[in-house]
């Protein structure tokens, strides 16, 4: 089969996918033909252009968060988990006052990375020492996470001001800036996080031996390949992008931390490094266009009381097409009476 | 079956074999590692079709499509690994194979049968417990009582006794020749010469692929029996004159697994430096859990290993890893390629570059130079003669096994190693390959490098070896030094000696 054959099959799984989408859609009242309208005024409207680009960020982050622990074979399904970690800790620099202004916004960045390297630890050491198995444990651990956000949002972080279940809003010198008017700063740390992980997967030596260990573990550890330091580096270095992540929503986005700020965001991540198939520059291709989803959805919610429930349910169609074209671009078809 | 001849790509299993067994006998099965013995009885039991010859059941020819086409025409087979499923019970395993019209009647008429035979063989079997939870000499029972529920008349065993302690081994083999004495014909796939003599009433011998002989086991001497299992063949020693140095690597006293069955026990033996050390044996014996201890990845449970460097300081490497013994110079070839020493998915060039990759040879931490592993994987190809390679960024896994083992031996002996650990080198190479394999390693030899050669088969070791240690059971019960008596390793190896 030609190399080019497999992305035809994964593309027309999407295309599937989509119309199955309209399909359903179609049933709850949207006409396909607004539907089209809905897409193309996303990315042809300068205003929604900004909302898809705004919206694309944090998705590109957990979508690389995903890609670089499935190249190690971690299964790391706790993204919300470290986000919200990362939200937490991010929003306890700003409630704290840490540091002078100007630096801020740069520590509440950094307590977030290491928030979020930090709750993806505990599946890690539990993993390597006691074999107990990842997707479990970061699973769980998401519940852990939301109810700890539950308790700070509804207790002690409750903002006085309207005492409303969310963090006191942060001060300007808080929030990511806004880039010539439109660009939000949270896209750059996203490219800028997509660079690196290009680096470490395709460039460095430690993503040299990363394939060999996705490809064959044993083989790698006769090599003398040290295969925990190198799994356990790059599975810290995931947690720590979807931290960030969890900081540049409330920072970048709401402002505040929200009770809800992570949802979806999981489930995405995941979906994202399935479709890019872990490679970190199609991750951020296709997470702008979950982004354009996103946003879409957001539209339709507003003007057809679509639930976000249906954005999720797309993605999950579309997931399931591509898993499912996968066997045609592993098998061959033979007919047989 | 007569004139059985099965090849797997360019190797010949099977040629011209041909078998008669009796109804009513017990027919043993001679033969070394990869005489094809299984091969064979795969044909017969219909898991192979052959590429020529045929099959006569009372004279009636025969082609089996698959399995359970053979056990409609009485053919079954019980396989050195068994084919249950472990969450099953006994009853539901069996009706698996015999499966009956309704479920549940079928269940009460399955464990009926089961009784019966079970009964008529003196067995005692547990119906009710999941398989994986039984022993395997229980297992062994219900394979055998599935394959008679199945209505076989033929009955295939290969290597029934690999798996059982001695006692329950003569119990089974008894129970094979009851079988046999009501009337049903039983094969016996062995490589022990014990079991043969005691318990078949006739003995084919095969060796590469053919069949040598069929005899009576009682009128030819154990010696006889031996020299045609493992040949006659007189192989000229390769060596010329040159004297291998001192002590380089030291093995004491090395024990692996449960206590109770140990892989591997109180293995002690030493190489010189410019020495081949074969070890000889029959598959399974401890073979690759010594490959294995010596290459660092895993741990022995007692015994040291040491490792006495040309400055006379002796450094421990017991506990060192993978790593800390390619830091000390050791190159491993493990006999499991695809498992143990290549990535299939990974490309040609990086299966080879990941030798020298930690020794920043293909740039520093931060940057992997992609050219230059182009470059040297491309000129490693051509040296060692890797056919194949359309380019050398291809999936190494679409290399043939010898193409695929001929760039493994290059990338190790690329890391100008001063001890080599070499596992079944040549199993399943042709005589080219092997060759250019077998060259590599005496070459290495006479450049002053300790060399341990793990291998299955004879020939191998004793054309290349300076000494040989036999290992069976997971000991080394014999050594010898070169020239080495064949009938005398022989003997040691089917534990005669």
């Amino acid at each position: 089969m030609p190399f080019w054959a497999g992305g035809l099959i994964s593309l027309s799984a999407v295309l599937l996918g989509l119309i199955i989408s309209a399909a359903i859609l179609a049933l709850a009242g949207v006409a396909p033909s607004s539907l089209l309208t809905e897409f193309v005024s996303a990315v042809a409207d300068p205003q929604s252009l900004r909302a898809v680009l705004n919206q694309s960020a944090p998705l590109i982050l957990v979508g690389i968060a995903a890609s670089i622990a499935f190249r190690a074979r971690f299964w790391n399904l706790g993204l919300e988990g470290q986000m919200i970690m990362g939200g937490i800790a991010a929003t306890a620099i700003s409630l704290g006052k840490v540091g002078s202004d100007d630096a801020r916004i740069g520590l509440m960045a950094l307590a977030a990375l290491v928030a979020g390297m930090a709750w993806v630890a505990i599946p890690l050491v539990l993993k390597v020492l006691l074999r107990i198995n990842e997707i479990i444990t970061t699973l769980l651990l998401n519940y852990v996470a939301q109810y700890a956000l539950y308790d700070l949002l509804f207790g002690a972080w409750k903002d006085p001001a309207d005492s409303f279940p969310h963090a006191a809003p942060f001060s300007a010198a808080e929030r990511l800036p806004v880039i010539a008017g439109w660009l939000q700063y949270g896209m750059v740390v996203a490219l800028v996080i997509v660079l690196l992980a290009f680096w470490l997967l395709q460039v460095s030596r430690a993503g040299f031996y990363l394939r060999f260990i996705h490809a064959n573990a044993v083989m790698a550890d006769h090599m003398g390949v040290q295969t925990v330091r190198i799994v356990g580096t790059v599975v810290l270095a995931s947690g720590a992008v979807a931290g960030l992540a969890g900081f540049v929503i409330p920072s970048g986005m709401e402002g505040r931390l929200t009770q809800g700020f992570f949802e979806g965001y999981g489930f995405s991540g995941v979906l994202i490094a399935f479709l890019a198939q872990s490679n970190p520059l199609a991750a951020g291709i296709v997470a702008v266009l979950v982004a354009t989803l996103f946003v879409v959805g957001q539209s339709l919610q507003i003007f057809y009381q679509i639930p976000f429930a249906m954005v999720q349910l797309i993605q999950a169609i579309i997931v399931m097409c591509v898993a499912g074209a996968d066997f045609f671009v592993r098998h061959r078809l033979i007919l047989q009476r | 079956m007569t004139g059985v001849r099965k090849s797997f790509g360019a190797f010949r299993a099977l040629d011209d074999a041909s078998l008669d067994v009796r109804w009513g006998e017990v027919h043993a099965i001679l033969g070394e590692n990869g005489a094809g013995k299984s091969t064979l009885m795969n044909v017969a039991a219909g898991l192979y079709s052959a590429d020529a010859g045929t099959l006569l059941i009372d004279g009636v020819a025969c082609v089996f499509s698959d399995p359970r086409d053979a056990i409609a025409h009485g053919v079954g087979m019980i396989h050195q690994h068994f084919k249950l499923v472990n969450r099953f019970n006994a009853v539901e395993n069996v009706m698996l194979a015999s499966p009956r019209g309704s479920y549940r009647r079928g269940l009460a008429e399955v464990g009926r049968d089961i009784k019966r035979h079970a009964d008529a063989l003196g067995f005692s079997i547990n119906l009710d417990q999941p398989v994986g939870l039984l022993s395997i000499a229980e297992q062994q029972r219900i394979e055998i009582v599935k394959a008679l529920v199945a209505g076989a008349r033929i009955l295939i065993l290969d290597e029934p006794t690999a798996v059982l302690a001695d006692d329950e081994a003569a119990k089974l083999l008894q129970t094979v020749n009851n079988l046999a004495r009501s009337g049903i014909a039983a094969v016996l796939v062995t490589h022990k010469l014990r079991d043969v003599q005691a318990f078949s009433d006739r003995v084919t011998v095969m060796r590469a692929g053919h069949t040598i002989a069929t005899l009576d086991p009682r009128a030819i001497s154990s010696d006889e029996l031996t020299t045609l299992a493992v040949g006659s063949k007189i192989v000229p020693p390769s060596r010329r004159g040159h004297t291998s140095g001192t002590d380089r690597l030291i093995v004491r006293g090395l024990s692996y697994g449960p206590q109770r069955r140990p892989r591997l026990h109180d293995v002690s033996f030493s190489v010189r430096s410019g020495e081949i050390y074969g070890i000889a044996g029959v598959g399974g014996n401890g073979q690759t859990e010594l490959t294995d201890i010596l290459g660092g990845v895993r741990k022995p449970v007692a015994g040291t290993i040491e490792l006495m460097q040309p400055s006379g300081a002796c450094v421990d490497l017991t506990s060192s890893g993978p790593r800390g013994r390619i830091d000390s110079g050791f190159a491993t070839v493990p006999a499991d390629r695809h498992g143990q020493a290549i990535a299939s998915s990974v490309s040609v060039a990086e299966n080879y570059a990941i030798a020298h990759v930690h020794k920043g040879r293909f740039g520093p931490w931060w940057f992997v130079n992609r050219a230059s592993i182009r470059d040297v994987a491309s000129s490693a190809v051509r040296e060692a003669d890797v056919q194949g390679v359309r380019s050398v960024f291809q999936r190494i896994g679409l290399l043939s096994g010898g193409n695929t083992q001929k760039l493994v031996t290059a990338r190790e002996f690329s890391r100008m190693p001063s001890t080599i650990i070499v596992h079944s080198p040549s199993r399943g190479l042709d005589v080219r390959a092997c060759a250019a394999i077998h060259h590599r390693l005496l070459a290495a030899r006479d450049n002053g490098v300790a060399v341990v050669l793990i291998s299955e088969d004879l020939d191998e070791v004793l054309s290349l070896s300076d000494r040989i240690g036999v290992m069976t059971a997971g000991k080394i019960v014999a050594e010898f030094d070169a020239p080495a008596d064949r009938q005398a390793i022989g003997r040691a190896m089917v534990g005669h000696a």
